[in-house]
């Protein structure tokens, strides 16, 4: 709230009388920006055109934006001829799941740590904090042998399980509940209510930019999460967005079209999510930075 | 606001819940995701890594099976070609979860048999299913056993082949008046005709891929290598015979292709380089036999032969498609014959695969007269004589780290990186390095 | 259940306390033991024995054996070398310019989330759809790239084969694919900027560009410092791009470590010798780290 604020401040007219020079330092950088912006679109529009043209037109030299027809074969044939509908389906059941489950456990494991002084709370934080370091792939091996001694491979739970467990979720809760006055905890103890219902009915409502943080990131990382689905499923149609689509690069040959057909349609849930949620996107992200 | 952004969370939230409770409930395979439906018996899994053209052949076999025998349901699943493959199918055998039945390159065979992965099949079994040794090509046959015993059914045998464009051969005139390609005996010969060729495109003379595709150098460099009669690991990969000069002069003379005499690209990948033989720019292509429908589906004027055998004896690096049965730890008969039917039905359906190209290792088709009509087919499938494996070892075979260490030194020199000589030392040096790796199997 | 914790609350605190913060911790507790801290124990002990991941059980007890050949390994080390160079030539491009974009952003009063939709919406998509678009851009002779340079006269340029280009084409890639992140950060920083400094420094006579040198850039210190930050960090675990694009080649050229680990382990299926690589990795990644943070905390109070 206060970044958008602060946005609409930022957005007011400049000083009436700003002198020529000024202005056409802005202009210069407006155009500057937007040049880049244009080059910085290049490779998803590149990719869009060649996925509408017809399959001849896309190994044509020289190389052209321009087709002579354009055509959507390329998408009917990957939504046919692949299980993406069920890899969309996947990731979705997967990605929602580790998400309300990060959101839930991780806000409640730094609201312990930041507001609950027990013995021991240093170490658990440092255990927690060495967790954001270990890169997650080296683990690997000895997760999937675990999952599949619980005989979990293949299975949503071996997908959603280890993505839970995000050490960087509880630290982003704990930074922020570490920046909230005590007063307002103190007060609602006072009122006699247990530490729970202060959790539930105070801090948790108040914690909305970081649970939209967490949660936005949550979503991503777990939608985008190439190595571990790869590993643990194996049948097509128990993969994930980004493992399918692994798969099925292989398999066109000389189709580019089809390829980027299938690379459209990869990135467009996730691009649509951005432009439903942009605004709670940017400010989960600035909240994480500026704490 | 703020009420806003809740509610529309707890939407999309609830839509997802929702959505899952009603696909968990109506279809089968998010139930399964969940655990919650056990996949019922009675159906045969099989893993198999064939994609593209040959992957759209082999869903057509499989529906025909399926129509064949519609009391069996078939569990079909791709993966990706390469090593991921193999990974995938050893940890799904050793966690106990493994298909009923499998796809397996034969040149595989040395480390998947004595790692135990595999469940060993007897003649008995076979003949119940009206399969014996007579019926199956005696080269992949005989891959198929490892210590005597037989572990792996083949399909097919899919050799290095050349292709060539018959139109620029006749303007180049290298075709003989049957319109077949004339043959090549000599290192000197073939860079003439692709000389020939590459004057009539204006591109290239020849269509090789060097880039991110360690394999294809490979084929090349072994087809080379044992032409010349050199030999690279003894004892099972336990030991090396590699002999250098022998690699030198392959090196030496693939890189004249590229680098010396710029006959073919030196920095297409695979995709641009069947693109560029589809759109004509070279006259010749050197590949497995696999993209014969491709370049018919692209229409243009091509024929194949076998490989040139340029520096002596006849020899041309190919690996064979096998079905494997995963070893269980609790042996299951009617699983195996599940497996045994449905390995049968692909046999018979040999003619379909034959017509991706691949040379059918079932006598029926091989010996049928169906087959012999199958152009251009036919032309190549004399190669299945003159055919050699990856040197048989624990670390090799399709899309293994010996193939790819091997495949990016020779990729490296005809990309120019590096020079024949710092190839082959490189080649020595990873030989030594994989023979001298305790073995994990 | 309240009733009882407010008797117990009452009745001393301490060991109240530790219920409630058991009660919390426990579900991430649980899952993060069982799924983090247990697979980083096992990987541990394997890397003590030749652990293949075709054969059952720890096989031979191998000692020291497995770190005694990783530190002898030249692969080993050319390949920590390959994930060193990848976040040197990553870091300052996904700082500098996500900066300087989000400074010349900021000239714009209306229309800004244009501009944060095209540089940040790349940041959302899988690295698989990113390897595919960027792999058909670069692909020889008819890819986009080597297409204009025909039009132009060029000739192709070898992307995948040349090692100096492969680890150039992957840059790009990342630049393109993660600067977002960066560029939204800044841009939330400059927004915490007070207007009343320009303003002063407006009536002082600053021109905007002297505004931006002398108080904008420092003030977004902080920023920098985490954006620094976190970008080695995330840098030094790459392996998706470089995987999917090249293979870890050509030749090996840009193979980083964490591919390393995943070939040892999975192609060779040696599990055992991958954990001591793993572990070795992970030593030297929090030893960098934690230089790092030191030495950008150390820039960061100066300013």
């Amino acid at each position: 709230m206060a970044v958008i604020e602060r946005t609409q401040q930022a957005a007011a007219p400049a000083r009436a009388g700003a002198d020529w020079a000024t202005r056409l330092f802005d202009l210069a950088c407006i155009a500057v920006v937007t040049v880049l912006a244009l080059v910085w679109i290049v490779p998803l529009a590149w990719a869009v055109d060649t996925s509408i043209k017809p399959e001849a037109a896309t190994t044509v030299l020289p190389t052209t934006w321009f087709s002579a027809t354009y055509t959507l074969d390329a998408y009917w044939q990957v939504l046919s001829g692949s299980a993406i509908a069920h890899w969309y389906v996947n990731s979705a059941i997967t990605s929602a799941l580790i998400t309300v489950s990060t959101v839930l456990f991780a806000s409640m494991a730094g609201y312990a740590l930041s507001r609950v002084p027990f013995r021991g709370r240093g170490v658990v934080l440092w255990v927690i904090l060495a967790g954001i370091m270990v890169p997650g792939q080296i683990l690997i091996v000895p997760l999937f042998l675990e999952v599949d001694a619980l005989h979990l491979v293949n299975t949503y739970w071996a997908v959603i399980l280890p993505q839970v467990a995000t050490p960087i979720a509880v630290f982003i809760f704990k930074q922020f509940f570490d920046g909230i006055p005590r007063e307002l905890e103190d007060a609602a103890r006072i009122d006699g209510a247990s530490w729970f219902r202060v959790y539930r009915s105070v801090w948790l409502p108040l914690a909305r930019p970081a649970v939209s943080a967490v949660a936005i990131f949550a979503f991503v990382w777990s939608w985008n999460n190439f190595l571990w689905p790869l590993v643990t499923v194996t049948s097509t149609s128990m993969m994930t967005i980004p493992v399918g689509l692994g798969t099925v690069q292989g398999a066109y040959g000389i189709h580019y079209a089809e390829v980027m057909g299938s690379a459209v349609l990869g990135g467009l849930p996730l691009l649509l999510v951005f432009l439903l949620f942009q605004r709670q996107i940017v400010a989960g992200i600035a909240t994480t930075g500026l704490k | 606001m703020v009420r806003g952004t809740l509610t529309r969370r707890r939407f999309l939230a609830g839509c997802a819940t929702a959505g899952g409770a009603l696909a968990a409930s109506a279809c089968g395979w998010p139930a399964q995701g969940f655990g919650l439906a056990a996949p019922s018996g009675g159906v045969l899994t099989y893993w198999n890594l064939f994609g593209g053209g040959d992957g759209v052949r082999m869903v057509a076999m499989q529906d025909a099976f399926g129509r064949q025998r519609p009391d069996i349901s078939l569990d079909a699943t791709t993966l990706t070609w390469g090593n991921p493959y193999y990974t995938k199918l050893s940890m799904a055998t050793l966690g106990g979860a493994p298909p009923d039945v499998a796809i397996m390159h034969l040149a595989r065979m040395p480390q998947l048999a004595p790692a135990g992965l595999l469940r060993p099949l007897s003649d008995d079994e076979l003949a119940r299913h009206g399969m014996s040794a007579q019926d199956f090509a005696p080269n992949p046959w005989q891959q198929s056993h490892s210590n005597g015993r037989l572990y792996a059914i083949p399909l097919d045998t899919h050799p290095f082949t050349l292709y060539y464009n018959t139109d620029v051969g006749r303007k180049a005139g290298l075709l003989a008046d049957d319109g077949s390609l004339l043959p090549l005996t000599s290192p000197g010969a073939l860079l003439a005709a692709f000389d020939a060729a590459r004057r009539v495109t204006g591109q290239f003379g020849l269509a090789i891929s060097t880039a991110n595709d360690p394999a294809t150098p490979w084929r090349a460099f072994l087809t080379f290598y044992t032409q010349l009669g050199g030999e690279m690991l003894r004892d099972n990969g336990a030991g090396v015979v590699f002999d250098r000069a022998h690699a030198l002069t392959v090196l030496e003379f693939l890189r004249e292709l590229t680098i010396g005499r710029s006959l073919a690209p030196s920095n297409f990948d695979y995709g641009s380089t069947v693109a560029l033989f589809a759109s004509q720019g070279a006259g010749f292509y050197w590949e497995g036999e696999w993209e014969v429908t491709t370049f018919q589906t692209a229409r243009i004027p091509f024929d194949m032969a076998p490989f040139p055998a340029v520096f002596g004896r006849a020899a041309i690096q190919a690996d064979s498609h096998s079905f494997v049965i995963p070893r269980l730890e609790h042996d299951d008969p009617e699983r195996l014959d599940r497996a045994l039917i449905f390995i049968r039905s692909m046999l018979d359906q040999s003619q379909t695969w034959a017509e991706g190209g691949h040379i059918p290792a079932w006598r029926p088709t091989l010996d049928s007269a169906a087959y012999r009509a199958l152009k251009p087919q036919a032309h190549y499938a004399s190669a299945a004589d003159s055919v050699v494996y990856d040197p048989p070892a624990w670390y090799s075979g399709s899309g293994s780290d010996f193939e790819v260490a091997m495949g990016s030194a020779i990729a490296a020199v005809m990309n120019g990186t590096l020079g024949p000589a710092a190839g082959a030392d490189q080649m020595l040096a990873a030989l030594e390095r994989l023979a001298g790796t305790a073995s994990p199997v | 259940m309240p009733g009882n914790v407010l008797t117990l609350s009452r009745a001393g605190g301490a060991p109240a306390r530790s219920v409630v913060a058991t009660g919390m911790l426990l579900p991430f507790g649980v899952l993060y033991a069982l799924f983090l801290v247990l697979p980083s124990l096992y990987a541990l002990v394997m890397s003590f024995f030749q652990t293949s991941l075709v054969r059952p059980g720890l096989s031979d007890f191998a000692g020291l054996d497995n770190y005694r050949q990783v530190l002898t390994s030249g692969d080993f080390w050319a390949s920590v070398g390959h994930t060193v160079l990848f976040t040197v030539l990553t870091t300052p491009p996904l700082v500098a310019i996500a900066l300087l974009l989000a400074l010349l952003a900021d000239r714009l009063r209306h229309g800004r989330w244009v501009y944060r939709l095209v540089f940040f919406a790349p940041y959302v998509l899988p690295s698989t759809v990113v390897f595919l678009i960027f792999s058909w851009m670069y692909t020889p002779g008819i890819g986009l790239i080597d297409g204009y340079l025909a039009r132009v006269g060029g000739g192709p340029i070898s992307w995948l084969t040349d090692p100096r280009l492969a680890m150039a084409a992957v840059v790009l890639m990342t630049v393109w694919w993660t600067l977002g992140f960066n560029f939204v950060l800044y841009l939330a920083g400059l927004q915490d900027i007070p207007r009343e400094l320009y303003d002063a420094a407006e009536v002082d006579g600053a021109r905007r560009w002297h505004q931006i040198w002398s108080i904008t850039v420092p003030l977004l210190g902080r920023t920098t410092t985490l954006v620094a930050v976190l970008q080695v960090i995330a840098s030094l675990k790459v392996f998706d791009q470089i995987y999917l694009l090249l293979g870890g080649g050509p030749n090996y050229a840009t193979r980083p470590a964490i591919e390393y680990i995943y070939d040892v382990g999975f192609t060779s299926y040696r599990v055992g010798y991958a954990s001591a690589v793993a572990v070795v990795f992970f030593l030297i990644v929090l030893a960098i780290s934690a230089v790092w943070f030191r030495i950008v905390r150390r820039q960061e109070r100066e300013a």
